[in-house]
């Protein structure tokens, strides 16, 4: 953990276009919750939620911001050489890609996790722990995507592209009809945390994990810890040719 | 200008072989046009080019094509008399695929040239502004057709194989194409403006995927709580939110299709709308493209 | 800590060799890397940086490999060629960054120390996205002198500078030199290099093809005949003595200004170009000839040992 690097880190993950998209996003969850919470009756409004925070933050805010925040926290620098400067220092690379992940990890609190949890005190206040359960989940799925897009930054330069397919083609698109491609999916592993917290009630409303707790824990320490181990041996190997 | 040749009855002689003009025929800036619109339309489909960058378009083409073909597969098999879903819905339900496929390539296009300063290089040549953004816009509204399309063919000769009804299928296979052809312009105009606003790599694709899913997300939210809480207007309405929604309401009304969002457009004046709202779309992206490469600089 | 030893380098991409069995040592004093472009000058700078991997050989710097070595950059400071910095931070703050990222004791006094060297001290406080490329070039090169390392190697730093930075520049580079610590700077211009550096090392196509003061690889160069332009008071005899002596190949009698003389009955005083193939002969020849023949010898210099000689006879061997 370095403070350098991560000053540094801040100043080119909250560059101007960037944040304008990490603002709005969060924005717009907020604003419909506030819509939802004003239009929707008294009883529905759980189901609201469980959609809301389900399909729409942890299904598809999480995993954008957790991308946006991973692969901007390296991959500019290592596109247009500017992370010559960082290597070129006495510093562990282990140490410079904890410091970038931290960082990362830090914008996806305030601008995914937070406002998740927000959104769904707004809907439903502290009932049934569902703001709490999705706000959890929303956390640990975006530090595991952070890592995963962090690594994928390291490792090519099209990082964007391949983290979409993973997050959009893969986890929605093919898990939604192919389910055994759920049991690899960040989102679900989140989505049981959000059971266990949720706890009886979660049938009830509809709260569904594709695996258990017990398996979707480790997986998630695991791939975390993995990737960020990875990218600072990659890191360690990476090779600044001129220009490109 | 050439030194004058030697006197006849000999052999040798000193030719000129410095810079030459070029004095003959020079085709149009209409050429020019169309060449940049098929080289954008190669580029979309990594044509052309490494190996890299036919990765992603041809993989989403796989995945795009991939469900029509068991769908065909399984109709054949059980000797099915009708396809288990409209022509007109396919795209909705691999929306996904189609909004990566935007995102990945129309930076491709646009924010290359942005990024690394050619485009005044472009415009130093017979090659208005207009045509330069008209023929990108129409390079990537032909790709997306492209990659709309190929599936709902695959579904037609599926069905034309299960021998299933000729004349119905045909006329909504023909829907649907136009449909998609709608859906594509839409979706193209939208992706290059938001890739020509933000050069940068990596944030064009980014930005494209955050404001097409998003908005895709909310009409979603919006229109199933509205249709729950037995509000059909809101949810018809919400429709407007999402290019793929939108351009679903025109078909409905336009094309006589049957709806693959939550709600038709409402009432008598809900498809006029739908359909204005997607001209209107389409017709500020455009300007906003045309005011985007007003100024172009050289660093 | 101070001498770069490369041992039998080379890379590769695929097919394509960049680098070709190279080994050279870079010791105290300023080097110079020429090359056309293409050569394989930044690839072998990377290699030598610790930002690519030999393909086969090793890079070492006083013993201790460079590849996958963080601590060697407490002895190296490297000013890379690519332009892009961080731009929205000022000049003082990314120098001061450099120094507190080398663990310095007292970065702030370092980063004004570094700044001072490069006379960017009274712009510092601006965005680094304002500055000129010049500008930029300097602030790299702070950021590299920031830790006072005993190496230095600089890719191109010459690229973009205006004539008074680039003087500045030179005497930076060339007082390094004096005091002691090894500096290793690549050009493709052939100014630059001759100006500072001390030793040359001559990349052409990826292969080393030659290395020392240039002086020193002209007299290698013994397939061609030194050249030598002489002031006299009667050429032509002095001509028709070196011929007949045998040490010179051609003579060439030229106008003052370089162009052909004239016929016989021209006497206007030009130079005579002798073309030595026994260049040691010919100078213990020379004055012999003339004081024989009474023949005022103004002026004996060699007319081909500039750098620019050395070095487009080497790329077109």
């Amino acid at each position: 953990m370095n403070a350098t690097v991560a000053r540094l880190t801040v100043h080119t993950l909250l560059g101007r276009r960037r944040a304008l998209l990490l603002l709005v996003l969060p924005a717009i969850l907020l604003v419909l919750a506030l819509v939802l919470r004003l239009t929707v009756g008294e009883d529905s409004r759980v189901d609201v939620a469980v959609g809301l925070l389900g399909a729409f933050a942890v299904a598809t805010l999480v995993p954008l911001l957790g991308l946006i925040a991973g692969s901007g926290a390296i991959g500019p620098e290592i596109e247009d050489g500017s992370i010559v400067y960082l290597l070129a220092k006495p510093l562990s690379r282990h140490s410079i890609v904890v410091t970038k992940l931290a960082v990362a990890v830090g914008v996806v609190t305030v601008f995914a996790a937070l406002p998740v949890l927000l959104a769904g005190l707004v809907l439903t206040g502290t009932a049934d722990g569902i703001a709490v359960g999705y706000g959890l989940a929303a956390l640990v799925a975006g530090v595991a995507y952070c890592a995963l897009f962090l690594l994928l930054a390291v490792v090519t330069r099209n990082a964007v592209v391949v983290g979409l397919l993973y997050a959009l083609v893969w986890e929605s698109l093919v898990g939604s009809v192919v389910p055994g491609a759920q049991a690899l999916s960040v989102q679900q592993w989140a989505l049981a945390l959000t059971r266990a917290v949720v706890g009886d009630a979660a049938d009830v409303y509809n709260v569904t994990a594709a695996v258990r707790l017990a398996v979707a824990v480790p997986l998630l320490v695991a791939v975390t810890v993995a990737s960020t181990w990875l990218a600072g041996s990659r890191l360690r190997s990476l090779r600044l040719t001129g220009d490109e | 200008m050439t030194v004058p040749g030697p006197p006849p009855g000999e052999t040798g002689a000193i030719h000129d072989i410095g810079y030459r003009h070029y004095d003959g025929p020079r085709l149009g800036s209409a050429y020019i046009a169309r060449s940049l619109f098929l080289h954008s339309l190669r580029g979309a489909f990594g044509v052309g080019r490494s190996v890299r960058s036919k990765v992603t378009p041809l993989l989403l083409l796989a995945v795009m094509v991939v469900p029509a073909l068991i769908i065909v597969a399984v109709a054949v098999i059980t000797n099915a008399n009708d396809l288990p879903l409209e022509y007109t819905s396919y795209a909705v339900r691999l929306q996904v695929v189609v909004t990566v496929f935007v995102a990945a390539q129309s930076p491709q296009s646009v924010s290359h040239d942005l990024r690394f300063r050619v485009v005044p290089l472009y415009f130093s040549r017979p090659l208005t502004r207009t045509a330069y953004v008209q023929a990108k816009l129409l390079a990537m509204s032909a790709a997306l057709f492209g990659l709309l399309a190929v599936p709902l063919l695959v579904l037609y000769a599926g069905a034309l194989l299960a021998e299933m009804p000729l004349w119905s299928n045909t006329r909504d296979v023909a829907l649907a194409l136009v449909g998609a052809a709608l859906l594509a312009v839409v979706l193209a105009s939208f992706g290059l403006v938001v890739a020509a606003f933000t050069p940068r790599r990596g944030l064009g694709v980014a930005a494209v995927v955050a404001v097409l899913l998003v908005l895709a997300a909310v009409a979603a939210v919006v229109q199933g709580v509205a249709s729950d809480e037995g509000n059909t207007t809101v949810a018809g309405w919400a429709g407007l939110i999402s290019p793929f929604s939108l351009v679903d309401g025109v078909q409905v009304w336009a094309l006589g299709a049957e709806s693959s969002a939550q709600e038709a457009p409402p009432g008598t004046y809900g498809g006029p709308v739908f359909a204005a709202a997607a001209a209107a779309l389409v017709a500020a992206c455009y300007g906003l493209l045309m005011l985007r490469y007003r100024r172009v600089s050289l660093s | 800590m101070s001498t770069l030893v490369l041992d039998t380098v080379s890379r590769w991409y695929g097919n394509v060799v960049a680098v070709n069995d190279v080994s050279m040592s870079i010791g105290p004093g300023v080097t110079g890397l020429l090359g056309p472009n293409g050569a394989g000058k930044s690839t072998l700078i990377h290699m030598m940086g610790g930002f690519l991997a030999p393909s086969s050989g090793s890079v070492t710097l006083d013993g201790q490999a460079v590849w996958r070595h963080e601590q060697v950059y407490r002895h190296v400071g490297i000013v890379p060629e690519r332009e892009a910095m961080y731009d929205m931070v000022s000049g003082w703050s990314f120098v001061q960054a450099n120094a507190r990222l080398h663990r310095l004791a007292d970065p702030d006094a370092a980063a004004q120390r570094a700044l001072d060297l490069v006379e960017m001290s009274d712009v510092a406080g601006r965005a680094i996205g304002t500055y000129s490329k010049g500008m930029k070039q300097r602030v790299k090169m702070a950021s590299a002198l920031v830790h006072d390392p005993p190496v230095l190697l600089l890719d191109e730093p010459f690229n973009g500078m205006d004539p008074r930075q680039r003087l500045h520049l030179m005497d930076l580079l060339r007082s390094m030199g004096e005091s002691g610590r090894t500096v290793l700077f690549s050009s493709h211009i052939l100014e630059e290099v001759e100006e500072i550096a001390g030793t040359i090392e001559v990349m052409v196509a990826g292969r080393h093809a030659a290395s020392g003061e240039f002086r020193e690889i002209r007299r290698l160069m013994t397939e061609r005949p030194h050249q030598y332009t002489v002031r006299s008071s009667d050429d032509r005899s002095l001509a028709a003595a070196v011929i007949a002596d045998g040490c010179a190949s051609a003579v060439e009698l030229l106008a003052a200004h370089g162009g052909l003389r004239l016929g016989g009955a021209d006497a206007r005083p030009g130079t005579l170009r002798v073309h030595a193939t026994d260049h040691t002969r010919f100078v213990r020849v020379l004055p012999q000839v003339a004081r024989a023949q009474g023949i005022r010898l103004f002026e004996v210099a060699p007319a081909d040992e500039s750098l620019e000689s050395v070095f487009a006879y080497l790329v077109t061997r």
